[in-house]
Order: structure tokens, then C-alpha cells, then sequence
């Protein structure tokens, strides 16, 4: 009996083990054994908080991709967790996948929690991934993150989203002639909504591809 | 003869009817002494081959097994669930009309190939690869995305990783070589 019980508990601990193995998504197998350990974790930390754990998956593989050093992997998947954490703390529990990347982005980046928070409010029952992203590609576009986040605020209840699109092409445009970069979004948030051209077609119409 | 047998039938009748149409009445106890006497009868079940089956496997037995069956077993077991998580995954991809066709364009009139890797086809390098679409080195790949933010970059001639010049810089490059970032709106 001392066998039988010492080969159930074997069958028993080696199930476990390979039951946490194969939980593990098969694409971190591109990860040295070390990194592929400590994402997994993280990966596992944000699936029970309800975090979007693909977007910590593919800044790891973005990692292998470039043949990053694997301390500088893990130091960026956990940057990233803890600003997807701090933007569904801003943008509250029902906030999508898509809306806790690009707040985590805009976070990252300098963006106040608090003015996340302040869009939801402004915008309500509305998708914020498109104002987010604004928000977050006008700073990384050398906007200071105050003055981007209040540019987006002030036509957080005016812009759709092709407009906001629109807004941020107008502001790039300007940088690139010159313009610095805080003067160029205040400029384009004085302009207003009617003088932004869109590319959005007519609805029911095919629609081409658009452009990044 | 007949008349008198006739009259006594009749009366013979008259009073079985009426010995029938008395109330009948019970004992009181005899419910529960009925019950009693059920519940102490043997119980008999039909025992088919199932019952001999079932009886079979009720039975408590010593199994012997050697440490080495154990381990296969705990090997097979092992097996069988890597097996089923492995590949019993089924991708979740959104239905084709909740994407959005995007276009990713780059003048690289040197370039012998370029190919676009990011958050849409998990980095891998081949996956992607874009197209001449006219003279002078512009290349093209049109990629249908569902809402969200993702970052690429385009690796040309197999080695060269670079940013998308039309496109959002990634708001860091903290793995050495910048990408892009390219958002699709929409509901998710």
C-alpha cells in the first residue's frame, strides 16, 4: 500500500505540474526559462484582476523580437502592468481592454490619472480608446502631458472620434512645420471642431483602408 | 314449485343487497399494521447483468501496483493534459466585419524585403510581409485590425528594424529600436 500511495501522490504532483505547464501560453516559450517564469506570473497576476494580459504577452515578445536583454523584458512587462492597474483604477471596472492600453499608454507617458477619470466623466457611455490614444500620441509627439491631456478634455464633448483623428493629424502637422509642439495642440483645440477635416466616408459606403 | 324457489331467491337477494349496502367499517389500526407487515418483508431486486456489473465494481479490492506502473500512469496523466491544454486552445478571433482594413506603407526604394511585425501577429518577422505596390520602393500590406492600440515596426531586408515615419511614435523604445503605434476605434 506504501507504493500505491507513493505512486498516486507522483500521478497527483505530476498532473499539477503539468497542468501549471501547459496553462502557460505557448508563445512565451520564445522567452529564456528565467524571463518566461517571471512574465508568466505577471501575465497570470493581470488575468485575475481582470487586466488585459495579451497586451503584457506582446510587450514580451516585442522584447524577443528585438532581442532585448531579459532584465529590461521583465522591468517593461511590469511597467506595463502596473499602468493598465492605475488606468482601470482612473477609468473604473467596466473600462475595455483596448481603453486600459491606451490609458496605461498615457499614463506611461506623464498623463494624470485624474484626467483619465475626468474623460470618463466627459464622455460617458462613449468609447475612449481613439481620445486616450490622442492623448497619449500628441505627448509622445513632444506635447507637454498636461497640455495634451487638456486639449483632449476641452473637446472631450465636442470631437467624435474620426474628428479627434483629425485633431491629432492637425497638431502633427504643425510640429513638423515648426510650430512647437504645446502651442501647436492649443492652436488646433482653438480651431475647433468645424475646422477639422475627417477622412470618414459616407456612411453605408465602401470604406478604403485608412492609414496609421 | 317454481314459485316458491322464485320467492325464496327473491328474499336470498333482497338480503345480500342489503348486507351490501351497509357501511363497511375498518379498523383504525389497520393501515399501520398493513404498512408494518410491508416494510418487514425481504426486499427482492431483479439482479441483471448490470446489477452483477455494478455489484462487481462495488466490491472493495487490494490493487497492487508497482512504483514504476505508478509513474507511467503519473506520466500518461501528465501527458494527457499537456496534450489537451496544448492544442486544445481554439483562437478567439472577432468576426471579419468588426475589423477595420488598415494600410501600413513604407518608401524603401533599396529594400529587398519588408516585413511588418507587431502587436497584431505577435512580433514574428515572416508573418507579414509587404508587397512592392509601385515603382520606386513604396511597399504596402493592407491588414484588417479589430479596435484597439497596437505597436508595430518594419523590419526591412530581414535585419534593419524601423519606426513608421507616418505614424505615432510607441510612447517609449525601451527595448533599444522604436516602434509605432497605430489605434482602430470602434466598440470592443
Amino acid at each position: 500500500m506504501t507504493a500505491l500511495r507513493t505512486a498516486a501522490l507522483a500521478a497527483g504532483l505530476a498532473g499539477l505540474l503539468a497542468a501549471r505547464v501547459a496553462g502557460q501560453d505557448p508563445r512565451l516559450e520564445r522567452l529564456d526559462p528565467d524571463t518566461r517564469i517571471a512574465v508568466a506570473v505577471l501575465v497570470d497576476s493581470a488575468r485575475a484582476s481582470g487586466l488585459p494580459a495579451e497586451a503584457l504577452i506582446d510587450r514580451a515578445l516585442e522584447g524577443v523580437a528585438k532581442q532585448a536583454p531579459a532584465p529590461r523584458i521583465i522591468a517593461a512587462v511590469t511597467t506595463l502592468f502596473a499602468n493598465l492597474r492605475d488606468a482601470r483604477a482612473a477609468l473604473g471596472a467596466s473600462a475595455t481592454a483596448p481603453e486600459l492600453e491606451a490609458g496605461a499608454s498615457a499614463i506611461h507617458l506623464g498623463v494624470s490619472p485624474a484626467a483619465l477619470t475626468r474623460l470618463r466623466v466627459l464622455r460617458a457611455r462613449q468609447p475612449l480608446t481613439i481620445a486616450l490614444s490622442v492623448m497619449a500620441d500628441l505627448t509622445a509627439r513632444g506635447v507637454p502631458a498636461d497640455s495634451a491631456a487638456a486639449a483632449v478634455l476641452a473637446l472631450a464633448g465636442s470631437l467624435r472620434d474620426d474628428q479627434f483623428l483629425a485633431f491629432r493629424r492637425s497638431v502633427e502637422r504643425d510640429i513638423e512645420l515648426g510650430t512647437p509642439a504645446a502651442a501647436a495642440a492649443s492652436s488646433s483645440v482653438r480651431l475647433g471642431a468645424g475646422a477639422l477635416t475627417t477622412d470618414a466616408s459616407t456612411p453605408g459606403s465602401p470604406r478604403p483602408p485608412r492609414r496609421p | 314449485m317454481f314459485e316458491r324457489d322464485d320467492d325464496t331467491l327473491t328474499d336470498v337477494t333482497a338480503r345480500v343487497a342489503a348486507s351490501l349496502k351497509k357501511a363497511v367499517r375498518l379498523d383504525p389500526a389497520l393501515d399501520a399494521r398493513v404498512m408494518a407487515h410491508v416494510t418487514a418483508l425481504p426486499v427482492h431486486r431483479p439482479v441483471g447483468s448490470l446489477g452483477r456489473v455494478w455489484s462487481w465494481l462495488r466490491r472493495p479490492r487490494t490493487l497492487a501496483v508497482s512504483p514504476l506502473a505508478g509513474l507511467a500512469a503519473a506520466a500518461g496523466i501528465a501527458a494527457i493534459v499537456f496534450v489537451a491544454a496544448r492544442f486544445g486552445r481554439t483562437a478567439v478571433t472577432p468576426p471579419a466585419g468588426d475589423r477595420t482594413p488598415v494600410e501600413f506603407l513604407l518608401v524603401a526604394p533599396r529594400a529587398a524585403s519588408v516585413m511588418l511585425v507587431g502587436d497584431f501577429n505577435d512580433w514574428t518577422a515572416s508573418a507579414t510581409p509587404l508587397h512592392t505596390a509601385a515603382a520606386g520602393g513604396l511597399w504596402a500590406v493592407t491588414v484588417p485590425l479589430a479596435p484597439g492600440r497596437y505597436r508595430y515596426a518594419f523590419v526591412v531586408d530581414g535585419k534593419r528594424w524601423q519606426p513608421d515615419p507616418s505614424a505615432p511614435p510607441a510612447p517609449d523604445d525601451e527595448f533599444g529600436s522604436p516602434s509605432s503605434v497605430v489605434t482602430v476605434g470602434g466598440t470592443l
